[in-house]
């Protein structure tokens, strides 16, 4: 069972309050940059050896030997990024418009004196793309941070869409 | 009730064009499903997807639910999903292993090769009412095969046979399983599935187009080339020449069979691969085929291989792709992995990893081509006096008969010779 529902009291409730808050900035900062469009920006935030990952199957483990929606490494991401920045990348003209939601964020280990820290939190993605139905994908960010010239830098990041096994029109941008 | 006959149907294809109605009518939606699914052979798994008795996977043909189950004897059984009693689906997970298949409505079960097991509460029946375990089982399908493991399933027990059906382009599964140091493949590492809102044809007429490619993947490309599909490959996909001149894979070429299959050539060759499980594999491949058979097998033939209507099977990356119709303007398509026995661990991550980006909803590649799918969609609105598609590109004297595969017929590599097969066969289906 989980801390917080064996005890509702935390050691340093303000100290806890601090930490989370300054994780949630950093994940909505990230975020405005996918829905800004700022790709490059997004990618940057990832370490050399960063991975992002969208599984397949809710209770997928393998990203090696099991598909995935996405597993982008370094050199991955940037061919998607130089696709979408393409003049004649079609499935996006007209590109998508997204707006990314989070919400309750929970701290999974944090080793201060590393500077790394894994979190998860609830996300939602709204999508229009124009003539398409807006769609939404809802599910959960796990997220491991490290602490790279000061700041943090994003290790591994995966998004697990409760529907990621279901059958999808494309998705171009990062959930 | 449909409105189309014998006479109105063959007036849809022309030797060089199809009309957009073949893609946008309801009532032919209907009648292909009962005709051209229902007549032809059709793929519904690989029995390396049940390994043990009890295992089943829940397939499909045109829009009817079936089960591939491996039984206690052993043996993959193909038959319908559905309850002799009151009709209702009896298997409901993608797969899974089970003793008995289970009816949820009144418990009804079913063994794994489909005979009826047992009826609940038998003596609420008239007397001398009998339960044939076979009659009253879930029903098998008129035809099944396998070849190389490849199950493929005919509704219709009229069907030619099955070797007859793929006539040459069994090939393509020879030299698929020839890859293997065992000579055996398996589909194993997952599932994909994307789709898109348009007809089925829409992703079977793409399959082995090597027209459109340099065109709607230019974003996927840079310099030259298309990006590197896999560690220690020289170059991607080659999309243009040194000056800068458009590449249409002319020279691979393109061969059809008549049923619609066939196969586009090579787009890339594997040799020049630096990578060290390259180097293992190719040690592997001389060791249990000698050097000279060893060579032959890496020389590759082709890219995609499109077993007409149901299934295409990619060389490179090796998957199955899988055409799912769901309505007249819906359609899914679902992704396996073809693990090679035998071979180095990475070579399948490799191909995982590059699955990923070529064939997941969220491919940097096969986005665009489902996008020209939509727009063949809303394209097909218009009503202009010329209803036609055309699919003239290297029309009749570009084809030749090509001795090496059993009647097959050969073009250059972006015709559209292929594609007039497939109508071919999509006419004489619809009108048998």
């Amino acid at each position: 069972m989980r801390e917080a529902i064996k005890n509702l009291n935390p050691a340093d409730p303000i100290e806890e309050l601090l930490f989370v808050r300054a994780l949630e900035r950093f994940v909505v900062a990230e975020l405005e940059l996918l829905d800004g469009r700022a790709f490059e920006q997004w990618r940057d935030l990832f370490t050399a050896d960063g991975v992002y990952w969208a599984p397949s199957r809710p209770d997928q483990q393998d990203p090696k030997t099991e598909l995935s929606l996405f597993y982008d490494d370094r050199e991955i991401m940037d061919t998607r990024i130089r696709r979408l920045r393409h003049p004649r990348v079609h499935a996006q003209i007209p590109y998508s418009r997204t707006t990314h939601v989070v919400s309750s964020f929970v701290v999974d280990a944090r080793d201060d004196q590393a500077g790394t820290v894994a979190f998860h939190c609830a996300f939602v993605m709204h999508e229009f793309r124009p003539e398409l139905e807006q769609r939404a994908f809802a599910g959960r960010y796990d997220y491991r941070l490290v602490t790279q010239g000061g700041r943090y830098r994003i290790k591994w990041k995966k998004a697990t869409a409760i529907n990621c096994d279901a059958m999808h029109y494309p998705i171009s941008t990062p959930l | 009730m449909t409105s189309h006959t014998i006479q109105t149907l063959r007036e849809l294809v022309k030797q060089d064009r199809v009309h957009r109605d073949v893609y946008e009518d309801p009532d032919i939606f209907e009648l292909e499903m009962e005709r051209v699914f229902g007549r032809s052979w059709v793929f519904v798994g690989h029995e390396s997807q049940v390994k043990n008795p009890g295992d089943y996977f829940c397939s499909w043909v045109g829009l009817q639910p079936v089960v591939m189950a491996r039984h206690s004897d052993g043996k993959v059984h193909v038959f319908h999903n559905r309850c002799s009693h009151r009709g209702v689906r009896v298997v409901n997970e993608v797969q899974g292993n089970a003793k008995l298949l289970r009816c949820m409505f009144h418990g009804w079960t079913y063994h794994t090769n489909g005979e009826l097991a047992g009826v609940t509460q038998p003596e609420g029946y008239p007397k001398g009412y009998t339960f044939d375990p076979v009659q009253m089982g879930m029903p098998r399908v008129a035809r099944q095969e396998s070849y190389h493991g490849f199950v493929f399933i005919a509704l219709d027990p009229n069907v030619p046979s099955f070797r007859e059906y793929f006539k040459g382009v069994l090939a393509a599964l020879d030299d698929l399983v020839a890859y293997s140091p065992e000579n055996e493949v398996e589909v194993t590492g997952g599932i994909l599935r994307y789709g898109y809102p348009g007809n089925w044809k829409f992703q079977t007429d793409n399959a082995c187009d090597m027209y459109h490619v340099v065109y709607s993947h230019e974003s996927s490309s840079s310099g030259k080339a298309q990006y590197v599909r896999r560690t220690g490959d020289k170059s991607g996909i080659p999309f243009f020449d040194d000056q800068g001149k458009i590449l249409t894979f002319d020279a691979s070429g393109l061969w059809a069979f008549d049923g619609g299959h066939g196969w586009e050539g090579p787009v890339v060759q594997s040799h020049g691969n630096s990578a060290k499980w390259y180097r293992d594999y190719e040690e592997r491949l001389k060791k249990s085929h000698g050097p000279e058979r060893a060579h032959q097998i890496l020389t590759r033939k082709r890219h995609n291989t499109i077993f007409w209507p149901s299934v295409v099977i990619q060389d490179l990356n090796m998957h199955i792709r899988w055409v799912r119709p769901i309505a007249v303007d819906k359609t899914e398509v679902i992704i396996l992995p073809i693990k090679l026995r035998g071979a180095p661990e990475e070579m399948f991550e490799e191909s995982i990893r590059m699955l990923n980006t070529t064939n997941s909803a969220a491919s940097i590649t096969q986005a665009d081509d489902v996008e020209a799918f939509i727009r063949g969609h809303a394209g097909n609105r218009t009503r202009n006096g010329n209803p036609w598609i055309l699919l003239a590109r290297g029309h009749a004297d570009s084809e030749v008969s090509d001795p090496a595969y059993d009647r097959g017929v050969k073009s250059f590599g972006s015709s559209e010779m292929l594609l007039r097969k497939q109508y071919q066969a999509w006419v004489h289906l619809m009108t048998a």
